[in-house]
């Protein structure tokens, strides 16, 4: 397993120049794009999708499409907000037929008004071959994780106004 | 749609390389066996149903609810701390 942001990019070559109402104008370098052959489940014709940095700090990361510009995701590595968390990796190397060293794994967050209920989809985890930059959501049927996992501690107190 | 009637061991055949099997009718429930490349993607449908909405809901509006979820976590991370 690796870090998918540090092996995700070489910085050489050419550049996708992406522009979006809803998330501005960007470049993205060819050589980063993630391809899903059969699309996101639910979003067979959006296929490529680039992964860029958030902001200092932050455990989150954009997941944004090229082929729909307004399709954007927010995705973590769930090894940083889900304490004891094991990615199911021998399945993830056997579909994507690339050795763990070289597979990286995101979930998908959801973000609803409240932001502190944020959850991530463990059942359904996006796996990447760094090598090939192919990818792929499983879903992993009969495991116990949900696709509404809590990342905050359901039962924080409020804290009072100050 | 197609409807076709198979006895317990027989198969359907879909494109060239996937397969359906009746292995087991019992009571009202049936245990199909199903073979396939692994670039094809088997479901069950609810469960399909399941990720699909999942991800719809996933869907990011705009750039500041990102936003707010990394103030969110950076909150309870610091909470944490103490």
């Amino acid at each position: 397993m690796v870090d998918a942001a540090e092996q995700l990019g070489d910085d050489a070559g050419a550049t996708i120049h992406v522009r979006s109402r809803r998330f501005g104008t960007f470049d993205v370098p060819a050589d980063r794009v993630l391809t899903f052959p059969q699309g996101l489940i639910g979003f067979p014709e959006a296929s490529r999708f680039v992964i860029l940095e958030h902001r200092p700090g932050s455990p989150f990361r954009w997941m944004l499409s090229l082929d729909d510009p307004e399709l954007g995701f927010a995705v973590a590595n769930p090894g940083e907000l889900v304490a004891g968390y094991e990615p199911p990796l021998e399945l993830a190397c056997r579909l994507l037929q690339a050795p763990a060293e070289h597979v990286a794994l995101f979930v998908i967050v959801t973000i609803p008004s409240d932001p502190s209920a944020m959850t991530v989809n463990l059942m359904a985890p996006v796996v990447v071959d760094t090598r090939t930059r192919a990818a792929r959501q499983l879903v992993l049927e009969g495991s116990r994780l949900g696709t509404g996992h809590r990342v905050l501690a359901a039962m924080e107190p409020a804290q009072p106004e100050r | 749609m197609l409807v076709l009637t198979r006895k317990v061991g027989e198969r359907i055949r879909i494109g060239d390389d996937v397969t359906v099997q009746v292995l087991e009718v019992r009571g009202g429930q049936v245990r199909l066996g199903l073979a396939a490349p692994a670039d094809v993607r088997i479901f069950r449908e609810e469960i399909f149903r399941l990720v699909q909405s999942q991800n719809d809901r996933s869907r990011l509006p705009d750039p500041d609810s990102m936003t707010s979820a990394a103030n969110a976590w950076e909150a309870y991370v610091d909470g944490r701390r103490g």
